[in-house]
């Protein structure tokens, strides 16, 4: 959860500075107004500028700012670890993500988690950018099974040039959320894209979002520290259900999260997700 | 109101001499308006317009709030929903304050100069129709069956396409909008080509009121940055007829850019005038010249300047923007800012205050649009951006800097210019009743929503669930609204009164500093007559200098540090 150990250090960083600065200017204005109203028997003052002071306070201006843009900046490097690098890296070594597509759409969610090794073979085959067409199809059976009363929310295997994946969606609707399962402690790579119009998957208790494009896919990477449930929801106005759009981030402990990828990529498809 | 033509002998003849067939049009009569040539007629038409859109919109605004009040609400259903918050964003920001902005400017300007009409006065008027037909065309929406447009005032595709947005509510947002921003097109070069081109002899670029240099700088983004939104809208057009321009990503986020590098600087451009008002009464009534005039002339325009570059910071959860390349530019403006800050409340300081309805609004503004500065720097770092971003937090900064700010500017200016406008004057006590409620509203309502965003409620919600804990801040907020509701009547009932009981306004009942104060109330056609003859033009207060001159005036008579003639 570096996204929210950052967003809570700089967000403390900038509330000091924009309080201080409310203040100064919140004690000068009420200064004036009681000393300087007019019933306090002063006269207005005849200088009309300070040039002197106006240019020390403007090169205060500049570092403050200088130094901002180099704190925020390096702020969003923390929150960046390792950037494109990991992701070159991926495959190679302990620090392998567990990698989760994530495909929304007009109003809800589906997680696919890919077979270990069989997601790499995806990609070097034909790119992420192949995949949004071989999701409708996925989405498509998503909505069905939803309709057709599957309780609450769905997960099943479904096969992904050759290996099983693990599937979990719902159709948002009465309370049936998706969950995303992820293990804790391991680093969690989410590839976004979007069926149909923009939509951002915005985990509030892990302060951070991202757009979902269609014929596009973003990447980003957290970990989640702790086992727990969270709200996640579409952030970007989607149309008539954005405001329904939501599901769970549920963090279980690794060796529960294999047990949990190999079950649904043998099972097949069953109702009654971990929602 | 009455219009008194009592040209001077070197003013300009009359523009249309009426032919042997024709009966001349009457100045008084609805034609003679809707075809008027005169700057302050056209100003006063885009600022009434804008004003009754004013109404409207905040009524869209009170319905959202009645049904955010309590969780699980719906009772106007998510398409209705969506088509009020997009109709109050774009209503507020195309139809209002942009051209409320640019109205001020086009009835000021001329005669903050000294000048007897506007640059291309035919292409301002046509500019006011532009922007009164396009706002008709935008709100016939709620007449179609399907509804008027609703994806916001962004309107991002694919979602604005007609695969995903079918009916007539958005084509007619599209025209709507294009035609309004022509015509602030047009309005905005004439504002600037007066203010460059027909200054008085002896009106140098540095004696110019600070609201003057203010609707420079707002033009000159107008005439930088509206042409993008018109090529937004052209590329809209294009996907609504064949929508699939929007399967290829780079249509769509190239929409995004497009429609920012217009989004960003209209801020400034719903801003700077309001600011340069405020700056204005905050001279007046501190009984003084503006402080720091050259720093904020400066200022005024590396500001604008920068505004054109910061416009990826709302683009920050895209996954396809230089994150850092914006948030530098975007805290860099924390320096001009800082600077305009710096003469506000130095004006202040050095001031003999004197507290009439016009000053509590410019007074109230320097704080509550601090809020929406200093939470703007928080939005503008990547590291925050991300968690609030398309929450409520956005919702609470943007209406601190456009009404806790800007809104506050404008009806600063409102009852500042109100008497020179109209000749009569508004009444003081319903003055503070508006301003005590709004002050009072506008905290109660965005202050909340920080917090909402904070926790995480989504923009753009028509409802949300009880469980998510968001109940008791919006019902905060909700009540906030009301108080806004009723400062608005006691606004409106001011205005009734003003016209009912007529109590007539001097040339200058504030003790004024720029020109427009020793013209008439209301001044004639063309502004400036013999017996109200423009004063030395010895600075950017010349009416302080020439009370001054006179003794009048209770400050001590040193020559004050402004440039003297």
């Amino acid at each position: 959860m570096e996204q929210r150990r950052v967003f809570a250090q700089v967000l403390t960083v900038e509330t000091v500075i924009a309080s201080v600065v409310f203040l100064l200017v919140l004690t000068a204005l009420l200064y004036s107004l009681i000393r300087r109203r007019a019933g306090a028997g002063v006269g207005p003052s005849p200088r009309s500028e300070r040039p002197r002071l106006e240019v020390s306070y403007l090169a205060a201006l500049v570092v403050i700012a200088a130094g901002l843009v180099v704190y925020t900046a390096s702020a969003n490097d923390w929150m960046h670890p390792g950037g494109d690098a990991q992701a070159a890296g991926r495959g190679g070594g302990k620090a392998a993500p567990v990698e989760v597509d994530v495909t929304a759409f007009q109003w809800c969610w589906k997680f696919t988690h890919p077979a270990p090794g069989a997601h790499q073979a995806a990609r070097s085959g034909h790119g992420p950018d192949a995949r949004p067409a071989a999701d409708a199809h996925h989405a498509a059976e998503a909505h069905h099974a939803a309709d057709g009363g599957h309780g609450s929310g769905g997960a099943h295997g479904q096969r992904s040039d050759g290996a099983r994946a693990a599937t979990t969606t719902a159709n948002c609707r009465d309370g049936r959320l998706p969950t995303l399962v992820v293990p804790t402690g391991r680093t969690v790579r989410i590839n976004l894209t979007s069926l149909d119009v923009i939509h951002s998957l915005w985990v509030p208790a892990l302060r951070y979002k991202m757009d979902a494009f269609p014929d596009h896919t973003n990447s980003f990477t957290f970990t989640v520290d702790k086992e727990g449930r969270w709200i996640g929801r579409c952030a970007e106005f989607c149309g008539d259900r954005h405001h329904a759009m939501e599901f769970w981030l549920k963090a279980v402990s690794p060796e529960e999260y294999d047990d949990w990828v190999s079950q649904h990529q043998q099972d097949g498809p069953t109702g009654g997700a971990a929602a | 109101m009455t219009l008194a033509p009592d040209p001077p002998a070197d003013s300009p003849p009359q523009a249309a001499q009426p032919t042997g067939a024709s009966r001349p049009v009457r100045p008084a009569s609805w034609l003679g308006w809707l075809t008027t040539t005169d700057h302050k007629r056209v100003g006063l038409l885009t600022m009434a317009t804008a004003m009754v859109l004013f109404f409207l919109m905040g009524v869209l605004a009170l319905l959202m709030r009645s049904q955010l009040a309590q969780p699980g609400q719906n009772f106007f259903g998510s398409s209705m929903y969506n088509q009020m918050f997009s109709i109050h964003g774009s209503g507020m920001i195309y139809m209002v304050m942009t051209p409320f902005a640019i109205g001020l400017g086009v009835y000021l300007v001329p005669l903050q100069i000294g000048a007897p009409a506007v640059a291309m006065p035919r292409a301002t008027l046509f500019g006011y129709w532009l922007y009164a037909l396009g706002a008709v065309l935008m709100l016939s929406g709620f007449a179609m069956p399907t509804g008027a447009h609703a994806d916001g005032w962004f309107s991002y595709p694919p979602m604005a396409s007609s695969t995903y947005s079918p009916g007539d509510g958005t084509p007619l947002w599209i025209v709507g909008v294009f035609m309004a921003t022509v015509g602030a097109l047009l309005m905005g070069w004439a504002v600037l080509w007066t203010a460059l081109r027909k200054r008085a002899r002896g009106m140098t670029m540095l004696r110019m009121p600070v609201f003057t240099w203010s609707m420079i700088a707002a033009t000159l983004m107008v005439i930088g940055a509206f042409p993008s939104l018109l090529a937004a809208l052209v590329m809209l057009a294009v996907g609504r007829a064949d929508p699939t321009v929007f399967d290829s990503n780079a249509w769509n986020i190239g929409y995004q850019h497009l429609f920012w590098f217009y989004g960003h600087p209209v801020v400034y451009v719903m801003f700077f005038p309001y600011l340069g008002a405020v700056g204005e009464v905050l001279a007046v009534f501190s009984r003084r010249r503006f402080f720091g005039y050259k720093g904020t002339v400066i200022s005024l325009l590396v500001f604008a300047a920068l505004s054109m570059s910061v416009w990826g910071h709302h683009m920050f959860a895209t996954g396809q923007a230089t994150n850092d390349y914006y948030s530098l530019t975007s805290i860099a403006l924390l320096v001009p800012a800082g600077i305009e800050y710096f003469a506000l409340v130095g004006t202040v300081l050095g001031g003999r205050l004197v507290f009439r309805t016009p000053m509590l609004f410019a007074l109230a503004f320097i704080p509550q649009f601090l809020i929406g500065g200093l939470t703007g720097i928080m939005v503008g770092t990547p590291a925050l951006d991300y968690h609030v971003t398309d929450s409520y937090f956005i919702v609470a900064h943007l209406h601190y800097v456009l009404f806790a700010g800007s809104a506050f500017g404008l009806f600063a200016a409102l009852y500042f210019w109100f008497p020179k406008v109209t000749g009569l004057m508004l009444d003081e006590r319903l003055g503070r009743v508006h301003f005590t409620l709004m002050v009072i509203g506008t905290n109660l309502t965005f202050l909340p929503m920080f917090g909402l965003g904070y926790l995480g409620m989504p923009r753009r919600v028509a409802t949300y669930p009880e469980w998510a804990g968001f109940g008791l801040l919006n019902l905060l907020a909700s009540i906030g609204a009301g108080f806004l509701a009723a400062a608005m009547i006691a606004f409106a009932l001011n205005l009734q009164q003003a016209f009912r009981r007529r109590v007539p306004a001097p040339a200058d009942p504030w003790q004024g500093n720029s020109l427009e104060w020793a013209a008439p109330s209301p001044p004639p056609r063309y502004n400036f007559t013999t017996t109200h003859p423009l004063p030395p033009l010895t600075s950017n207060a010349p009416l302080l200098d020439a009370r001054m001159r006179q003794g009048r005036h209770r400050a001590p008579h040193r020559t004050p540090n402004g440039e003297r003639a």
